[in-house]
Order: C-alpha cells, then sequence, then structure tokens
C-alpha cells in the first residue's frame, strides 16, 4: 500500500462555480440522475432539502420528491424506492439522523444502496446549529460507508463516488456521506460541476439483482430463524471487505475522468517527515493545516492525517503513513461518553489499527469542537504544544485533553 | 499506479448459505421459504366474515408477510403457514370484517410448548 499520488496539480473537469456545500450536494444528485428523492426539513440539511426540491421543480432534474412525516419514514421511503431499484437518495442532520435510527441496520441488511447526506449538527442538549460528528459516528456499526467531506468540491465528489462504490454489484450497500453543517454545508468554495457526460462513464445505472417487482414477487427482509442469521452477517461483513476493495478500484477511474487527485481513503499534509501528527476528519482539518504551515515555519515537525472513509476503515493506510510518527493527536470532534478515551469514539479505530505495529506513535485524544463549538487555530497551537511535551518526555500520562479546560 | 487490496473474505459452506440479503421469492410463487414460517408464532388468527366484506382489498395490501389472497368469488383467506397473528388486516378493514380469534379455539390451534420456532 503506497500513498504516493501523482506529483502533477490537477486539473479539475467542469465549470467552476462558487457555490456551498449544500449546493454541490444538490448538483451531485443532479448529475447521479437519482430518481427519488426523500425529505423531511431539519437544519442545515434543509439547504440541500430544497436546492434539490428547486431542481425538480425546475425540470432540471426529474425525479420523485417525497417528504415523510419524519426522518424514519423519510429513510423507509428512500428504502422503498432503493429495493424497487430506484436510485434513491436522502438526508438529515442532528437528531433527525437518530429518530430515524431503527432504519439503518434494515436499509445496509437488505443490500439496497441508497445514499443518505448528512450535515452536522449536535444533537440535544445543546442541539445547536454547530457541527459535531456525534450523530452520524452513532451509526457506524450499522454497515454503511461512512466518512466526510472537507469542503464543498468533496461533497459534491464523494456523493457521485459514495453511489458508483456502493451500488457495485459485489458490494450494494448504503453510503452515509457526511460534511460538517455550517462550516461546510453553508460556507461557499469553488466547486468544479463536471458535465453528465463525465458522471454518466463513470456511473453507471443502478440495478438491484432482486428487485421488487409485481411480476416477479420477492420478500426482501424476511423474518428468520436465528440458525440462519449467521451467515447473513458474514455475507454482509464480505460486502463491506468488497466496498474497501471496491474504493481502491474505483477511484483511479474517478481520478482520470474528474480530474482530481483523491488518496481513495485518506488525505495527508505535510506527512512525511512529520515527528507529532493532528489525525482529524472533516472540515477542521482545513483550520489544522493553517496551524501546520504557521508552526513549520517555526521548524515544528508535524503535519495532518485526514481519514476520508472511516467505514470502511483504512487501517493498512493508516498504519503507513503513521509509522514514523512519534506522536498522534485525535481531533475527536465527538462525544463517546465512557469509552476508554472518555472522550471520543475516534481514537478507538485508530489505536486498534496501531496496535499491532512494532513501531508505533503514542496516542492522544482532544476533544475539540463539543458541542458545536468552532475549533480555532488557536487551540490546534494548543493540541500541538501538548503533543510536543508528550513527544519530549515519551510518556502519556493524561490520555484525553478537553480544549480550553485542560492546559 | 493501481491501488491493490486484498479483500479479506469469509468463506461460506454451502450448506450454510442463504439467500443474497435474505431477499427470496415471496410464498405466493415458492409456495415456502423453510426457515421462515411464521405460523407458528401465532397467538390469534383473523376471521373472515364475507357478508361484511366490501372488496377493498385493504387487508391483501397491508399484510406484512403478503399471506391474504382473494378468490375469483372475492373470498377472503390467509395463510396460515405465515400469517404471525400481528392482525394488521383486522385493524385496518373499515368493516369490521375481521376478527382476530384465539388460537386456542381452533381445534388446529397453535400450541407451543416443544419448541420456540
Amino acid at each position: 500500500m503506497t500513498i504516493a499520488l501523482s506529483q502533477t496539480p490537477p486539473k479539475p473537469i467542469g465549470k467552476v462555480q462558487r457555490i456551498n456545500g449544500c449546493n454541490a450536494v444538490a448538483q451531485a444528485v443532479k448529475l447521479c440522475e437519482v430518481d427519488v428523492v426523500a425529505s423531511y426539513p431539519i437544519r442545515p440539511y434543509t439547504g440541500i432539502m430544497t436546492e434539490i426540491a428547486r431542481l425538480v421543480n425546475n425540470g432540471e432534474l426529474k425525479a420523485e420528491f417525497l417528504m415523510g412525516g419524519g426522518e424514519h419514514d423519510q429513510l423507509s421511503i428512500a428504502l422503498g424506492a432503493s429495493a424497487a431499484g430506484a436510485r434513491a437518495f436522502c438526508g438529515s442532520s442532528g437528531v433527525g439522523v437518530t429518530f430515524a435510527g431503527e432504519m439503518y441496520a434494515p436499509i445496509s441488511g437488505g443490500r439496497t444502496p441508497l445514499q443518505m447526506v448528512v450535515a452536522n449538527r449536535t444533537l440535544d442538549p445543546p442541539g445547536d446549529f454547530g457541527s459535531e460528528h456525534t450523530e452520524a459516528l452513532s451509526t457506524r456499526d450499522m454497515g454503511w460507508m461512512l466518512g466526510w467531506a472537507s469542503h464543498a468540491q468533496e461533497c459534491l465528489d464523494n456523493t457521485i463516488f459514495a453511489y458508483r462504490v456502493g451500488e457495485d454489484p459485489r458490494v450494494l450497500l448504503p453510503q452515509m456521506t457526511a460534511m460538517d453543517g455550517y462550516f461546510v454545508s453553508h460556507i461557499q468554495g469553488d466547486v468544479a460541476i463536471p458535465p453528465i457526460e463525465a458522471v454518466r462513464e463513470f456511473l453507471p445505472p443502478y440495478r438491484h439483482p432482486h428487485p421488487l417487482d409485481p411480476a416477479k414477487p420477492v420478500s426482501h427482509g424476511p423474518q428468520i430463524h436465528p440458525e440462519r442469521g449467521a451467515a447473513m452477517q458474514v455475507q454482509r461483513a464480505n460486502g463491506m471487505e468488497m466496498l474497501k476493495l471496491a474504493i481502491y478500484e474505483h477511484i483511479d477511474a474517478f481520478n482520470r475522468i474528474f480530474g482530481r487527485n483523491y488518496h481513495p481513503f485518506i488525505e495527508t499534509y505535510m506527512l512525511e517527515d512529520a515527528e507529532i501528527v493532528y489525525y482529524v476528519q472533516g472540515a477542521f482539518a482545513e483550520t489544522a493545516k493553517i496551524a501546520i504551515r504557521k508552526l513549520r515555519k517555526e521548524g515544528v515537525k508535524i503535519g495532518l492525517l485526514r481519514p476520508r472513509w472511516i467505514r470502511p476503515f483504512p487501517e493498512e493506510d493508516v498504519a503507513d503513513a503513521l509509522q514514523n510518527a512519534k506522536v498522534v493527536g485525535v481531533v475527536e470532534t465527538n462525544l463517546s461518553l465512557g469509552a476508554p478515551t472518555n472522550g471520543g469514539c475516534l481514537a478507538l479505530d485508530l489505536c486498534t489499527a496501531l496496535y499491532h505495529l512494532d513501531r508505533r506513535p503514542l496516542q492522544l485524544s482532544f476533544m475539540a469542537g463539543m458541542g458545536g463549538e468552532t475549533i480555532t487555530p488557536q487551540e490546534f497551537l494548543w493540541m500541538a504544544e501538548v503533543m510536543d511535551r508528550v513527544k519530549k518526555t515519551g510518556r502519556v500520562e493524561k490520555r484525553t485533553w478537553w480544549a480550553g479546560f485542560d492546559h | 499506479m493501481p491501488y491493490a487490496y486484498t479483500p479479506k473474505l469469509i468463506h461460506i459452506p454451502p450448506e450454510k448459505d442463504v439467500p443474497f440479503g435474505m431477499i427470496v421469492p415471496a410464498p405466493e410463487v415458492s409456495g415456502e421459504q423453510p426457515g421462515m414460517i411464521t405460523g407458528n408464532w401465532r397467538q390469534k388468527r383473523p376471521v373472515f366474515d364475507p357478508m361484511r366484506c366490501t372488496q377493498c382489498r385493504s387487508c391483501e395490501m397491508l399484510c406484512p408477510d403478503a399471506c391474504i389472497s382473494i378468490d375469483e368469488k372475492g373470498i377472503v383467506d390467509s395463510d396460515m403457514k405465515y400469517c404471525k397473528g400481528c392482525g394488521v388486516c383486522a385493524f385496518e378493514c373499515r368493516e369490521g370484517a375481521i376478527v382476530m380469534v384465539p388460537e386456542l379455539d381452533f381445534e388446529d390451534g397453535v400450541v407451543r410448548l416443544e419448541t420456540v420456532f
């Protein structure tokens, strides 16, 4: 597994427009020629929903646009549509994501590769409009593809890419494409919107092998006896492994057709010689880069590792990228109370991925962005200071550090 | 250079394998799905009153197990092999033509003693 990427700067194909993450996702939904859109308003996802509604109303997107009586209905509609052979799309934020909770397992169990976009919002309490990743991460064990975009361009790209790999006949699993609420969903950036011909070249029409069809009736999700359940779960686990393979396989075609330069799973920034590393997903990776540029000028060997997809988890890539690092600081952006960190859950995955290595970095958790608070560049500088102290002593005396409360 | 990855797949021996995603032909087509028969879960069974039935077909559409069939004379019947006695049909029937009757009132009533399933 090599992390070397082509050194030529990417030339994004398509017309560049300055739009926010919500509009970028809506444009991707249009380009993917989605058949059924199930919706239910909740901020900040509402921005995506209203933009798709506008496209449907204008006739730019020929899709069935439905609204459920709540998020549980919304995902049920999307499940039914996807099981009937339609490319389905839905999405939510914050408590909407958790209200739909029952639906995640049947959607992946029935192997319906629909897509859900999540624009993060804190759960209640505080339920404010800040971005905390807890709600989307609470679904991470449900057999869905899951990952974060860090800017508007990546939102558009992830939606197209996730449909491609999720609908791969070897995979057939649903995808949750997440983005930070407000910091990505409502902040504008230059987005290259590819022509529809390019998307058609990359994304073939969706076919379910056993769709719901009155001419050939099938039962989706029938009640089964426990002794047959284990084989079903093995099938789903194999599907997740095939998803990982599909992500590696399809990224080259994606980069070539759309003129991008993505690694399938991770983004690295000044990581080659870095001794201390931020491990951060989503929008705050951009803030971390500001801190890295400042610290590099002062001679601090610091870098960044940003996972783009965490389900399936790229343990090989992460282990490969961090083999020379001395200290890794996981910027949690989520709350997993009572976990071994008594902080966030991202560190648990990373720890598992690194544990078997002969040489592995020391690992800390930084609880930042809690309750939707913005993580400032100053806080990243503070994290670097803590990591530097740990690097010098070579010992982790305190594992979890709360930004603004610990020093 | 293309990325290489060897998926860590778990082998399922043929005798243990199940249909993809447990998606199976509907009972009305296949007749039977071994290992998925739910009729012996019932505590109550639906009894249909043809005099009250208006042939609205709500019960047929809403039965979660696609058990209900309506013959050419308009007589409604439920497949007792799969009907798990949920009572959705009786709840939805506007005419009160479906009544849920305890299993023990029937000679062939479901008695669950030896095995759970």
